[in-house]
């Protein structure tokens, strides 16, 4: 394979992290094996909501193989929480508690846990707790009348609620021609990656030292939240996240259980404690998302210009408050977003996040705005028809153009692209719009089974500086990275990066960053990351900012390094740095052909031959830069895409879907366009299967993989996916597009079967169960 | 137990329980973590491996049901020398694996489907990959890489 | 996720399964592909003592009456996986049948008599069972039964042989007519709803998967078919109205009820069923 070795942004090199990962040689937690493992098991509540009378743990402690047994009452467990904070106004603080204690509050919750031998052993000893539960009123829907407070600092269930207003929605409202309206609900699912949660835990007593391996999506969160709970310096906490096999946001929060595993190995001196999340718990205790409600009403004139929009939303947000996002993750996404690619001066939404005997919502790739944008879209869809004009036309009227950027939100959030129309236009060019209809209008007439055809716009807010990520007023803001770019003394380069990869082949995007801003071969370019004592710092992965941010922070960092560089080969070679060049390694001089120095002499130079370093000059060639694009940008996209249903069964066969977005310039196209269909993909298990239902008594009904239907090879169309290049203003020109795949499908998908046959699709997901229902 | 096996042409012995899963044995007691664990009641197919030439999921067979058995995983597919598969370089290339946890799993059922069938086309790919869970491509890359895998393989063995 | 622990035997023989069985007093299960039953001692759900695999017993598995003559009725034995259920070519509705379950990895090691003796209501092979009216063969402590696949099915889960009986073969009827349909959610899930007509010794069959505890035979359904006149459509609507089933996260009563109708209409489509003309 030849592989560019400058200028490598812009093509799809060789991915850096392949050869391990296809080799079987990964290195996950799950695979971390220490001296003196030992393996923990969770017991979890049975029930939704219970009072816990006792727990006796005295049997499987008495267990052969069992190190410990720890509940809520053991010292160094009781009274220990994660508190998500928020300055919000309206937000009721609550603690979620590393083991349930007097109360569980959703089925799944732990209770208790064993450290053993090994997990079968574990699991053994779990099977001799005894609990004592006195069942108390569930409360699983979060626009029911709740039944008994979830947490008696908030009597009826409500964590958050905020109005968001811009303009005068009532006057709009009066001079509209048509207002119309929907009642929307969306399905709870979640992340579910491939591979679960996973963590182990050490303790080194003697010189009172914690390393917590993690497959975690922000291991410097992590840290600075274990050393203040467990009383400890930072600099004794050591966080690793290595190869993490899929993350999409579930792991971007800090779990009750990463602070029982560290617990647990406080009083386990010496001993690696290790817990892999199996399926069920997964299922049951990591964060779900999109239980969501809209009641949307909306003021068009006649030619189908939006005027007014007032909300209520209602998000569903679990039995706790997720650390560090608050229950606000959610309805202030979907508060702050819903609007989306739309100008719109009149709007009113109230948002409120609401407590249930559910699992925790947290964040899930596209935050809440799959929902957000399903709803923002139907309205649409549902003004169009109302209107006599075509789904496409309302959304060219109303769409922020180019001339409007930047375009200030109803929300107050600048969107700073306004690509939108560009998005759509090449979208359905691809599509064939025309040929669509007339294949619709064939089918009409010939009887066959009807083809229906959805379209969504959105925008995708990416790498949020301090400014945008402000909105939940968390005790931080999350808008900057670190990055740091060594070269070594042979000249190659070692990047500490403050990003975190679970599949965004970051090694690779970062590395060819580095490679380009320096001027070497991306092959002399390493990069480590996920370790909080290698890496400065870093938030890690989740909104679509590890580009933007991470690669930000990694460009200055290298060309910082390329400054010394070039500064020190001039000296050497009494020259004007600005004369000079660094390409593939090579010092040349302007106007020559030949290089003069290469990086490995310069390296030398610095680090070994001191005495020839210029005057002026330290010895060492690194440099440490941080990034904070301040605002963020706004990734514009377009999803089209045609289904075909069958009457009598209801069932629905996608035959064409096509995505355009903005990713500004981009680096690695193949992993661009994976991230995109992964994320599409993602969306249509939301969409079309996946679903986690409780029963009134909540219990999870959906408890394995054999209910909870991910998407397969069978199920996901063959995709279309497209750019156009409108570079953000950051150091790459990037734009993020980790999550705007997942924000069309719903919206797409049940606009598509609208159109086909012509019902209203109100509740999501669209199982062939209800668009038959639909039909009769 | 004792339970004597081959894994990748060698011959191995472990000692355990007769409820260790087979995947537990190749990934705790033989160090193959190559082998992964998704879901341990079927359904993902990230602990596929091949049991006598036979697809089989490695979380619902027990080691002890392995005896005399010959196991191929994931870390028996490159050369001694660490040649990539073709499958594997085929995966590579069209970018068929992202956090690569399902993808071991994907390997070695699609390393079965091309020895059973040389020559799918996309659709047969696609349907015979169901079993096998990805949350992170989509699955166009991991079509796009056993498509042209099947095609190099075909002319290999077309040669002389 | 992990099994409880168990005593694990290897049968050498039916015999000795029994034996084994019987001596693990009402706490032991047989391990045929384990495709249905790890995952149950996975989760715990099934707890057994003693574990007995019948993996290795020989003359378990294969197909009887593949000689080339065309047989009547197929005998296969209980451990016969599906994969070798898709590949023989003597009862092609079975290999059809068979092709819908689950996936590659699943089919390689899933059984016959597993498949039969789980008795989940929804699964393809007890279906074609009842559809062709298959007889099963038993051994258990007093000596070898057969069971009809009409009397097999008591409930979800649950059959007709007795705890210490070991399922041995099947024989399947071949039909001359067949029609097989199925509707899931995902490629390779167990059937929301699935049909099987069959034409077996000059009269037709219809059974149905997903709608009740067991396979449901259709009589009202059968009884159209089989007399004079009626359109598929009747016959589809009868077999409609004759079935009552239960709602669950995938699909709703009224919702599988009205499919059974097109699964049955479909079904019949694929039987060619001239005989309605
Ligand atoms: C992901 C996945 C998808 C699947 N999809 C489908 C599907 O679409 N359709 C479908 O029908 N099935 C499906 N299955 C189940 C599969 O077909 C099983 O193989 C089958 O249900 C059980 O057969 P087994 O040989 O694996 O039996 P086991 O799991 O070994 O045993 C099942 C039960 O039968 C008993 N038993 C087994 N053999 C005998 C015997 N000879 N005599 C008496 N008792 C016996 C066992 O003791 C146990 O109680 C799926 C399984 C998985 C994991
Ligand atoms: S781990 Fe075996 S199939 Fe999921
Ligand atoms: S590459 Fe991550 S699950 Fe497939």
């Amino acid at each position: 394979m030849s592989e560019p070795t400058t200028s490598s942004a812009g093509t799809s090199v060789r991915r850096k992290e392949d050869a391990r990962l296809l080799t079987g040689n990964g290195r996950y937690v799950s695979d971390l094996t220490l001296p003196r493992m030992r393996h923990v098991a969770f017991l979890r509540s049975p029930l939704g909501h219970a009072r816990i009378r006792e727990v006796d743990t005295s049997r499987a402690r008495a267990m052969p193989g069992v190190d410990a047994v720890v509940t809520a009452a053991t010292p160094g467990f009781a009274g220990v929480a994660l508190r998500a904070q928020s300055a919000l106004p309206s937000y009721v603080e609550t603690d979620q508690p590393v083991l349930a204690g007097e109360k569980a509050r959703f089925s799944g919750e732990a209770v208790a846990a064993v450290v053993a031998r090994d997990r079968y052993v574990a699991e053994d000893a779990l099977e001799l707790i005894d609990v004592e539960y006195d069942e108390l009123p569930v409360t699983v829907c979060a626009w029911a009348p709740p039944q008994h407070p979830v947490h008696p600092q908030a009597p009826d269930n409500v964590l958050l609620e905020r109005t968001f207003t811009a303009g005068d929605v009532d006057a709009a409202f009066d001079r509209a021609d048509v207002v119309v309206e929907r009642d929307l609900t969306t399905n709870r699912h979640g992340g579910n990656p491939i591979e679960c949660r996973a963590g182990v835990a050490r303790w080194e007593a003697a010189d009172r030292r914690l390393t917590f391996w993690s497959g975690t999506q922000v291991p410097h969160i992590v840290r600075t939240v274990l050393a203040e709970l467990l009383d400890l310096p930072e600099s004794n906490v050591r966080v690793i996240a290595p190869d993490v096999g899929g993350g999409f946001g579930v792991k971007a929060v800090v779990y009750p259980e990463d602070l029982a595993l560290c617990l647990l190995a406080r009083q386990l001196p010496g001993v690696a404690v290790k817990w892999v999340e199996d399926r069920a718990e997964h299922l049951l205790a990591a964060t779900h998302a999109r239980d969501h409600r809209y009641r949307l009403r909306a003021g068009f004139t006649a030619d189908g210009r939006l005027l007014a929009l007032d909300a209520d939303v209602t998000c569903n947000v679990g039995a706790y408050s997720v650390y560090p996002w608050t229950a606000g993750i959610e309805p202030l996404m979907a508060g702050g977003l819903l609007t989306g690619p739309y100008r719109l001066d009149d709007y009113r939404a109230t948002v409120r996040g609401v407590a249930t005997n559910t699992a925790p919502s947290g964040p899930y790739r596209g935050v809440a705005r799959p929902a957000s944008v399903f709803a923002m879209e139907t309205i649409m869809d549902t003004a169009a028809r109302r209107l006599g004009i075509s789904t496409v036309d309302i959304r060219d009227r109303n769409l922020i153009r180019p001339e409007d950027v930047p375009y200030r939100m109803p929300s107050k959030l600048v969107d700073d692209s306004g690509q939108y129309g560009q998005c759509l236009a090449r979208a359905l060019e691809l599509f064939g719009l025309d040929e669509f209809r007339a294949e619709q209008q064939r089918r009409r007439v010939a009887r066959q089974p009807p083809i229906g055809m959805g379209v969504a716009c959105y925008n995708e807010l990416t790498g949020l500086g301090r400014a945008a990520s402000a909105g939940p007023r968390m005790p931080f803001r999350t808008g900057h990275d670190a990055c740091t770019v060594r070269v070594n003394p042979d000249g190659r380069v070692v990047v500490f990066s403050g990003v975190t990869s679970q599949g965004q082949g970051l090694e690779t995007t970062v590395a060819q960053i580095v490679a380009d801003g320096l001027g070497v071969g991306y092959d002399d370019v390493e990069v480590r990351f996920g370790d909080t004592t290698e890496s400065l710092w870093g938030f890690g992965a989740f909104s679509s900012r590890q580009a933007v941010i991470g690669g930000g922070a990694a460009n200055l960092a290298a060309t910082a390094v390329k400054d010394k560089v070039l500064e020190l080969a001039a000296g050497l070679l009494e020259a004007e740095p600005s004369d000079l060049a660094l390409h593939d390694g090579e010092v040349s001089v302007a106007g020559q052909r030949e290089p003069r120095l290469s990086l490995a002499e310069i390296a030398r130079v610095a680090y070994l031959e001191t005495h020839r370093l210029p005057d002026g000059i330290d010895p060492g060639l690194d440099a440490t830069r941080f990034y904070d694009p301040i605002r963020g940008a706004f990734a514009a996209g377009a999803q089209v895409a045609t289904v075909e249903i069958d009457r009598s069964t209801g069932q629905l066969r996608i035959l064409a879907w096509v995505c355009v977005e903005d990713a500004g310039n981009v680096i690695h196209p193949k992993i661009v366009e994976g991230q995109i269909a992964g994320a599409i993909a993602q969306g249509i298990g939301g969409a079309l299967y996946e679903h986690l239902v409780y029963d009134d008594a909540g219990n999870l009904s959906t408890g394995t993989l054999l209910d909870y239907l991910m998407p397969t090879s069978a199920e996901v169309p063959d995709l279309v996916i497209d750019h156009i290049c409108e570079p953000a203003a950051n150091p790459l020109g990037v734009r993020g597009v980790g999550e705007g795949g997942t924000l069309a499908p719903n919206a797409v998908l049940a606009g598509a079967v609208a159109d086909a046959l012509g019902i209203e699709i109100d509740d999501l997901p669209v199982t062939p169960a209800a668009v038959w229902k639909g039909l009769t | 137990m004792k339970v004597g096996m081959t894994v990748n042409g060698v011959g191995e012995q472990v000692d355990v329980e007769p409820r260790r899963t087979l995947a537990d044995a190749l990934r705790e007691d033989l160090a193959l973590t190559g082998t992964h664990l998704g879901c341990e009641h079927g359904v993902c197919g990230a602990c596929t491996v091949l049991v006598d030439g036979q697809p089989v999921r490695a979380c619902l067979m027990f080691a002890v049901q392995a005896e005399g058995a010959s196991v191929v995983t994931v870390e028996g597919l490159a050369g001694v020398d660490g040649t990539l598969h073709p499958l594997q370089r085929a995966f590579s290339e069209h970018h068929g694996l992202q956090c690569g946890f399902c993808t071991s799993g994907m390997l070695m059922s699609a390393l079965h489907l091309l020895r059973t069938e040389p020559n799918p086309g996309r659709e047969r790919v696609r349907e015979e990959l169901a079993g096998n869970l990805c949350r992170c491509t989509g699955y166009a890359g991991i079509i796009d890489a056993v498509v042209a895998a099947a095609a190099e393989l075909g002319t290999t063995l077309r040669e002389p | 996720m992990k099994p409880g622990r168990f005593e694990y035997l290897r049968a050498a023989g039916v015999a000795e399964a029994v034996r084994a069985l019987v001596e693990a007093g009402g706490d032991g299960k047989l391990l045929a592909g384990g495709q249905s039953l790890v995952p149950l001692l996975s989760m715990r759900l099934s707890r057994p003592a003693v574990v007995v695999d019948i993996n290795r017993i020989p003359d378990l598995a294969g197909i009887d009456g593949t000689d080339g003559t065309a047989p009547s009725v197929l005998r296969v034995g209980a451990m016969t996986r599906h994969a070798a259920l898709v590949e023989q070519r003597s009862h092609p509705l079975l290999a059809e049948a068979a092709r819908w379950i689950g996936h590659a990895a699943i089919r390689s090691r899933g059984t016959l008599g597993g498949s039969l003796a789980h008795a989940d209501p929804a699964a393809e092979l007890p279906a074609v069972a009842v559809a062709t009216g298959a007889v099963a063969h038993v051994t258990g402590p007093d000596g070898e039964r057969t069971v009809a696949a009409d009397g097999l099915f008591d409930g979800p889960l649950m059959t007709a042989l007795q705890e210490y009986e070991v399922l041995t073969a099947v024989d399947l009827p071949v039909p001359s007519r067949w029609g097989f349909a199925e509707l899931a959610r995902r490629h390779g899930d167990f059937a929301l709803v699935l049909a099987v007509v069959a034409e077996v010794d000059g009269r037709w069959r219809i059974a149905v998967g997903g709608v009740a505890g067991t396979p449901q035979r259709l009589a009202c359904a059968e009884a159209l078919l089989n007399g004079d006149g009626a359109t598929p459509a009747e016959v589809a609507e009868a077999a409609a109205t004759e079935v009552r089933p239960g709602s669950d996260v995938h699909a709703p009563a009224r919702y599988r009820q009205a499919i059974t109708g097109e699964l049955v209409r479909r079904a019949l489509a694929r039987a060619d069923a001239e005989v309605m003309s």
